[in-house]
Order: structure tokens, then C-alpha cells, then sequence
């Protein structure tokens, strides 16, 4: 899967947990998902679970620690996809 | 180091669904899920323990510098219903919560016996909660004038845009907010 794919399959993923639409509309990359679409931090779980589902994959404790952005849930994915 | 976190009840019950498959165990150790699970109010257990990981998260990044999301690294036990204390690693952190029908606010402190200055907020629907809880952090505290996060999300205070040691710990969720600032520190 491609990098843009994976991105808006993620944006789709978080849009239930955002506060903040407009760094959501602008979502990137460099995109944080507490500091700047403010989701809160007890749906975090949920945006891991939602990514385990949605690509049939398993999030270990260490991957899960660095979830935090936009850019690291992608390398995550894109890591457990290969494996 | 001191910190703090609010849970909206009202809101917990429409943002999250703990019952959901994989969010306990992703966030709380075996034990926590055995205590949830055998509690006569498993719901506000959940979020009890919560509350505790984050109160205990916000003093642990103050010290390390860094953020993560390992809500089932602060192992959480109950000295009683309210009091209890939360380790990582070598650090252990003692809480004090108040569970209220509305909400579970907990506060936690490196020492059991700490001094702090506490405020709680109810918030208006239609005001900005950052903005308001902002100004009753300066409103309180009067030799500062501004209120800004670092890049770990770490709350601090600044006069003059000079930084004020002192360990302050803000929480908003849903209708509540407050701040917690560890006293004798700046004196």
C-alpha cells in the first residue's frame, strides 16, 4: 500500500476523535494527534485498536508508546504490514 | 512534581465504550482488569485507574522530558476507595481522587504528604476551556503572565517570558477543568 493510501485510510480512522478540524482539513504528515488535532487522550486506545482492526494487524505495548503522530502510526503500519 | 487529571463521567460514557474488545487490555495490567471486572461499578473503576495513570503520567514527563502513550506501564494500587499510588519503573506516585456522580478528579505527587493549591473549574458550554482555564491560572497565580505548553505538553509559567519553576499541572475534559501548582516551591 502506498504512503498516500495509508494516510487517508488514517485520516479516516481518527476523524471520530479529532477536536479540531482545522489541523484535521490540513492533516499531514508532521500531524500530532494530541497537540494538534486534540484528540483526547483516552480515545488514543481507541485510534490503536481502530488501526488493528482496520488492517488486520497487531500493535504491540512498544509500537503502541510511540503512536502519537500521524508520521509514527504510518511507520508503525507500514512496519507490521511487511512483517 | 505534581499532577493532575479530570473525567468528565457523562462524557467518558459517549467517548469511549470500555467494554469495547482490546481496550482493557491494551491500558490496564492484569490485575487492574481483575479489579475492574469484580468491582460493583466496573465503569467508574475503569476510569478511577485512569485518572490515576494520567495524574501519575503528567509528573513523570515533568522529570523525563519525553512523551509516550503506555497507559499499562503506571501500575496503579488502592491504599483505600480514594487514596492510592501509581509506579513506572523506580518512580511511585501517590494519589488522592474524588469520585463524585459527575466526575473523578485525581491528583498526583511524588510525596505522600504534599502541600499544593488546587482549583477546580465548571465550564460554561459556549467559553474557549483552554483560554478560560488559562486565565484562572493567572488570575490566581499573580507573578505570572502567561501560561504555554512545551513540546512535551508539559504546562509551565512564564513572566516576562521567563520560565517560573514551579510544577503546575492542568486537566480539562468535557464540563471540568482545574489546576493543580505544588506549593514551597518558589518561596
Amino acid at each position: 500500500m502506498i504512503k498516500e493510501e495509508l494516510i487517508i485510510k488514517l485520516k479516516a480512522i481518527v476523524k471520530p476523535y479529532i477536536q479540531e478540524e482545522e489541523a484535521f482539513k490540513n492533516l499531514t504528515e508532521e500531524t500530532d494527534f494530541i497537540s494538534d488535532l486534540k484528540i483526547n487522550s483516552a480515545n488514543l486506545v481507541d485510534v490503536v485498536l481502530d488501526v488493528e482492526d482496520e488492517f488486520n494487524i497487531e500493535i504491540d505495548n512498544d509500537s503502541m508508546e510511540k503512536m502519537l503522530s500521524v508520521k509514527a502510526a504510518i511507520e508503525i503500519i507500514e512496519q507490521k504490514l511487511s512483517a | 512534581m505534581i499532577g493532575n487529571d479530570i473525567v468528565d463521567l457523562k462524557l467518558a460514557k459517549n467517548q469511549s465504550n470500555w467494554q469495547r474488545k482490546g481496550f482493557l487490555e491494551k491500558q490496564f495490567t492484569e490485575e487492574e482488569q481483575k479489579t475492574i471486572l469484580n468491582s460493583n461499578d466496573p465503569f467508574s473503576q475503569v476510569w478511577l485507574f485512569w485518572s490515576m495513570k494520567e495524574a501519575a503520567y503528567k509528573c513523570y514527563t515533568q522529570r523525563y522530558k519525553k512523551r509516550f502513550f503506555a497507559p499499562k506501564k503506571f501500575i496503579c494500587k488502592m491504599i483505600s476507595k480514594t487514596l492510592g499510588y501509581i509506579s513506572i519503573d523506580r518512580e511511585v506516585y501517590f494519589s488522592t481522587t474524588i469520585i463524585t456522580e459527575n466526575y473523578i478528579h485525581t491528583i498526583a505527587s511524588e510525596r505522600k504528604e504534599v502541600s499544593f493549591d488546587f482549583s477546580f473549574i465548571t465550564f460554561d458550554h459556549k467559553t474557549d476551556q483552554t483560554t478560560f482555564l488559562n486565565n484562572s491560572i493567572l488570575a490566581f497565580f499573580s507573578g505570572a503572565d502567561t501560561v504555554q505548553k512545551d513540546k512535551f505538553g508539559i504546562p509551565f509559567l512564564y513572566n516576562q517570558q521567563r520560565k517560573i519553576p514551579v510544577s503546575l499541572s492542568t486537566s480539562h475534559h468535557g464540563n471540568f477543568g482545574g489546576f493543580v501548582i505544588l506549593k514551597n516551591q518558589w518561596t
